[in-house]
């Protein structure tokens, strides 16, 4: 089983929702964002194109994030392809941060709070989760995918535009989209091989 | 709260609870997970058809709204005598007893001397505690004065042709079988809008299908990017495309649907020289002519004949035209090149964009949905702020409206829907049951707007207007439903002749100095009055303005019985019906208190509890046994108990929904796609908006008020330039506001996660400026830039250089720009673009009391701050 992402262009409308939910979902430090959406635009008025791109950890298929990883910690999950820090072993060296292509990483050395006053109760809850002095990235959310759930951004996006799936298996929405509108990887000269992929805004 | 489901917090407690959002006016359906007391988690409900388990990113924010350490957590009084914009009140924290003594003992006085003295304003997104007040308190009080004061915010005209064309508020496309969706300065299901988490994915759905979207906007927002068809255009020019759009499909390419037209709407009506339907003589209806016997006949004749929608016909030795052939007559000056020259938009362009709507609507066509033959008219038009955020807000609206209903795309599958005018209730009670039905006139009343209106008023044609005595104008023009025009006419008291001045204002929720216009508006109009802020935060209204805050209870900490009164915003087309409950995921932290609740403890003080529960039964649809009894008092948990057990029966109470959350039914296709079993025309010809506008001329000629021009009563659609559209000496551009999906109105720039998406977005925290048009002025991205206006007020912020805006136009996100004490984490984010925005009768359409929300404006560059 390898699991994967398909995020389809034409759906998504650019709303950060899967930024917020992962957030929400995580409890992630200020200024740490596993989901993000990028923003491109090309063109001249009036034939002017706008893009959001949703990005987050690509889940290599060939990681360059785990073959520089001194400790180990950064590792490929044999049963599912799902690339994770495992952080009591991260020493946050950071090797990881500089040769993930993608800016997927994010090392938890942010001394900002986002309120002056320091964690409110919410963030005293969800930040013990989260260690400093280590990098974190997207981990599918494993944790969901363990009782069954779908990772909380692609169960989220209200255009339906993140779907979640084994992409080995040739049946499965993931595998049939990329084999039917045209997926396609980010980067695919890097020769990552990511499990995230995409779907073209125009078809 | 004693039996609450916020209650059963216990040590290691790890549970799941049903609500409703409150972060924008769509109130979609959420869960919240508690541990040990603390909110941990935010997430869509699944069970809810408002949203089906997704969420927007403000909704799944909303847990540092909560937990936000600058919220109001008890009652503050002003210490500083001193009041103004940017003063420091210097509060002090007094108890809720004290608060509430102070504040009976000033309505008590108002209530003696003259009731009307008492002021409300509140916010929409808090819509439940809203409909609360202007529907119980205000009226038991006593008092009229009453306003919405989400100021540029509001859909105003848009609000008006929901009533008279779709029997409700609001309108949504039922995008489920539309082929062609034309949206103008709206972005339904594309990011903002109403039942937007619902839409969004059944708008993703049906482009996947092939639905194509046209956006005609001047800033290249989140609809745009999507459109297969952007259309930039001048702000405020969009009557003009839709009225050449209507030309060219009644006249150039008679492109309409007879059938609709002639049954549904008041086509055939004839119309007299002056402007009048031709009645009968001895009935008073309106006449329609009888192709069969060559005559008039009243338009319910029994045994009418073929009946004329097109031509002009003799009565009484006077020549009439029929409606459809008036409207025709009206628009035909409208050439796509006339269009051109004023909107910017090419006469090609607007031939194509005429005839992909006018084809896609495939006129004739029908579907079989649960077994039962409709027409199909895949195709609709829709608009929002950026189309009537105008001074023409009034007969633009009705252009882009009649778009839909000359091909007959209204209320029928593909077309444009009311949002849910008709219930026929739960199938255990029947309840909640509302539907349109025609007047005298043959003419679509509505039946119920919001389940019950405020003021007792029930639903049908607005009276002619009597009077300039309301400071809301709602006696003027009759029928805006939700308007902040209120300030303006305060501030101008004499030309309205107004014997009253506020003496107290309650204000609930809103930040009316951020959110009506520029800030001197409200400030001016209540600087003398003593204003208590019921609201979240020590905002730049309560720091300016309020002699005392009261720390409210957010969304997450109370219980709204009815958070969208069933339909508000309620997803339109087939589906399920969603009544839910919006209850505590915590209890109110700190002393912070429901506003509800708060009301019931006013009114006993005040000892109005008896007028206010027979309100109550109104506003609630309370019913036997549940109805509130003389002047009993009642709990609010009681009341809500009562409200759901008369609309879905004894198992069905409060504890039910506080389990279950939500109760649903599949929606039938008569409540749906109702035109067709409802025999009530639309009326195309707006008499009574004629009739208005000589009411309104002559109030103001026996008042000798000042700058009431009554040209834009109109009753068929037409263009005019707005305000900001008229070229100023040296003021060269046109700044507008546009909408993203993460922000609404000023309040969530206090949100962290919030602010992170914009700092990381290219464009909404800047002044977005055309390339082109900024590289002449010697512009680069990222220059600081000061943006004044030709009626006054200056913004600043730093320039983005984007091909994707209008040249002649600069775009602002939302509003922010803070600047409150109070909301420190907000202050200085983004833009506060209503600096640019004053208001008076001058830059407002009287008809919707639409406010004019572009401004003209000039740009320079200017050195770092
Ligand atoms: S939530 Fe979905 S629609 Fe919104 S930005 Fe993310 S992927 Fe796109
Ligand atoms: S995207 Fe970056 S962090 Fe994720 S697997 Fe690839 S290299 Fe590693
Ligand atoms: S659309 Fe409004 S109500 Fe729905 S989740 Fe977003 S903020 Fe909440």
């Amino acid at each position: 089983m390898r699991l994967g992402m398909v995020i389809d262009l034409k759906r998504c409308i650019g709303c950060y929702g899967c930024q917020i939910a992962c957030k929400a979902e995580n409890g992630t430090r200020p200024g740490t964002t596993w989901a993000r959406v990028v923003k491109r635009e090309w063109g001249e008025y009036p034939d002017v194109k706008k893009l959001s791109i949703p990005v987050l950890c690509m889940h290599c298929g060939e990681p360059p994030c785990v073959e520089v990883c001194p400790t180990g910690a950064s590792q490929k999950q044999e049963s599912d392809g799902i690339v994770f820090v495992e952080t009591d072993v991260c020493v946050g060296c950071r090797a990881c941060v500089m040769a993930c292509p993608y800016g997927a990483r994010y090392y938890q050395d942010d001394e900002r709070d986002y309120f002056e006053q320091g964690n409110n109760a919410y963030e005293q809850c969800v930040y013990s989760a989260h260690q400093k002095g280590v990098v974190e990235k997207c981990d599918f959310c494993r944790h969901r995918l363990a009782r069954g759930d779908e990772p909380a951004c692609s169960a989220n996006c209200m255009c339906k535009a993140r779907i979640f799936g084994d992409l080995d298996d040739p049946t499965s929405e993931v595998s049939r989209l990329i084999r039917e509108e045209g997926g396609f990887q980010l980067n695919p000269e890097l020769g990552t091989d990511p499990s995230v992929w995409y779907l073209p805004p125009e078809r | 709260m004693t039996g609450s489901a916020a209650t059963q917090a216990t040590q290691s407690e790890d549970t799941w609870i049903p609500s409703s959002c409150g972060m924008c006016y769509n109130q979609c359906g959420i869960r919240g997970h508690r541990v040990d007391g603390t909110l941990v988690k935010i997430e869509g409900n699944p069970e809810n058809p408002i949203g089906r388990g997704r969420l927007c990113a403000r909704g799944l924010a909303g847990i540092q709204l909560l937990y936000d350490p600058h919220r109001v957590n008890r009652p503050l009084r002003r210490t500083n005598p001193e009041k103004g914009i940017g003063v420091d009140p210097v509060w002090k924290e007094i108890g809720w007893d004290e608060a509430l003594d102070e504040i009976t003992d000033r309505l008590a006085r108002v209530r003696e001397e003259d009731p009307r003295g008492f002021f409300f304003s509140g916010t929409v997104i808090s819509l439940a505690p809203l409909m609360h007040a202007l529907g119980t308190f205000l009226p038991a009080f006593g008092s009229p004065s009453a306003f919405v004061s989400d100021g540029h915010h509001c859909g105003n005209a848009e609000h008006i042709l929901a009533r008279t064309l779709h029997a409700s508020v609001t309108t949504n496309p039922d995008v489920a079988h539309c082929d062609h969706l034309l949206l103008f300065g709206c972005q339904a299901g594309l990011g903002t809008y109403y039942a937007l988490t619902t839409m969004a994915q059944d708008v993703a759905d049906a482009r996947d299908r092939g639905m194509k979207v046209v956006v005609v906007d001047p800033f290249m927002g989140t609809a745009a990017e999507k459109a297969d068809e952007w259309v930039p255009i001048k702000p405020g020019s969009d009557g003009a495309l839709a009225c050449a759009i209507l030309n060219l499909l009644v006249n150039e390419y008679r492109i309409f649907d007879a059938d609709y037209l002639r049954d549904h709407a008041d086509g055939p009506y004839l119309l007299t020289d002056d402007g009048w339907y031709a009645r009968d003589t001895e009935t008073g209806k309106p006449l329609v002519w009888d192709v069969d016997a060559g005559a008039l006949r009243p338009f319910d004749a029994p045994d009418l004949g073929a009946v004329a929608l097109e031509g002009h016909y003799e009565v009484e030795n006077a020549t009439c035209r029929t409606v459809f052939q008036a409207l025709r007559e009206q628009v035909a000056k409208w050439t796509p090149e006339a269009a051109e020259e004023v909107t910017t938009v090419p006469a090609a362009l607007i031939r194509r964009m005429a005839r992909e709507f006018g084809e896609a609507a495939s006129i004739g066509s029908t579907i079989v949905i649960d077994g039962v033959e409709l027409p199909l008219r895949p195709a609709s038009a829709l608009y929002f702020k950026g189309a009537h955020g105008h001074d023409n807000a009034w007969p633009t609206s009705l252009a882009i409206e009649l778009i839909n209903e000359v091909v007959g795309a209204s209320n029928v599958p593909g077309g444009l829907l009311g949002t849910n005018p008709v219930c026929l209730g739960h199938p255990d009670t029947g309840f909640p049951r509302w539907q349109p039905g025609p007047d005298a006139d043959g003419l679509l009343e509505a039946g119920a707007l919001l389940y019950n209106d405020p003021y007792g008023r029930s639903p049908g044609w607005p009276p002619p207007p009597e009077s300039a005595d309301l400071p809301n104008l709602r006696d003027l023009v009759g029928w805006p439903i939700t308007t902040c025009f209120t300030p303006a006419a305060l501030n101008d008291r004499e030309n309205f002749s107004f014997d009253h001045a506020p003496q107290v204002l309650l204000n609930y929720g809103s930040n009316l100095l951020m959110s009506v216009a520029r800030p001197e508006v409200c400030f001016e109009a209540f600087k003398d009055a003593f204003v208590v802020c019921v609201n979240l935060h020590s905002d730049e209204t309560a720091e300016a303005l309020a002699d005392i805050v009261l720390p409210d209870a957010c969304y997450l900490e109370r219980l709204d019985p009815l958070p969208n009164f069933t339909r508000h915003h309620h997803p339109v087309g087939m589906g399920d019906w969603g009544h839910t409950i919006r209850q505590p995921l915590v209890e109110p932290l700190y002393e912070r208190r429901h506003f509800s609740e708060v009301l019931l403890e006013l009114a006993r003080r005040l000892g109005i509890t008896e007028p206010m529960n027979l309100l109550t039964n109104n506003l609630f649809g309370l019913v036997a046994p549940h109805a509130l009894e003389g002047g009993a008092e009642y709990e609010w948990r009681e009341i809500a108990d009562r409200a759901y057990k008369s609309w879905f029966g004894e198992e069905r109470g409060l504890a039910w929904f506080e389990e279950h959350g939500v109760v649903t039914w599949p929606k039938k296709v008569e409540e749906v796609f109702w035109k067709p079993f409802i025999h009530a025309r639309a009326p195309l010809y707006n008499e009574w908006v004629k009739r208005s506008g000589e009411q309104v001329a002559k109030i103001a000629l026996d008042r000798n008020m000042k700058g009431v021009d009554t040209s834009g009563f109109v009753a068929l659609p037409d263009w005019r330039p707005c305000r900001a559209w008229r070229p100023r000496d040296g003021f060269d551009l046109q700044a507008i506001y546009y909408r993203v999906p993460w922000h609404t109105f000023s309040m969530t720039y206090e949100n962290p996660w919030l602010d992170e998406i914009s700092r990381g977005e290219p464009y909404s925290y800047f002044v977005c400026i055309n390339t082109a048009t900024a590289r002449a002025k010697g512009i680069e991205d990222g220059d600081p830039l000061e943006v004044e206006g030709a009626d006054g007020g200056t913004i600043r912020g730093r320039a983005r250089l984007t091909e994707g805006v209008h040249p002649e136009v600069l775009a602002v996100a939302n509003n922010g720009g803070h600047w409150a004490k109070g909301m420190p984490f907000a202050r200085g984010k983004g833009i506060f673009f209503n600096q640019l925005l004053p208001m008076d009768l001058e830059h407002t359409d009287l008809v919707s009391l639409s406010m004019d929300c572009d401004a003209r404006v000039r740009v320079r560059k200017v050195g770092e701050a």
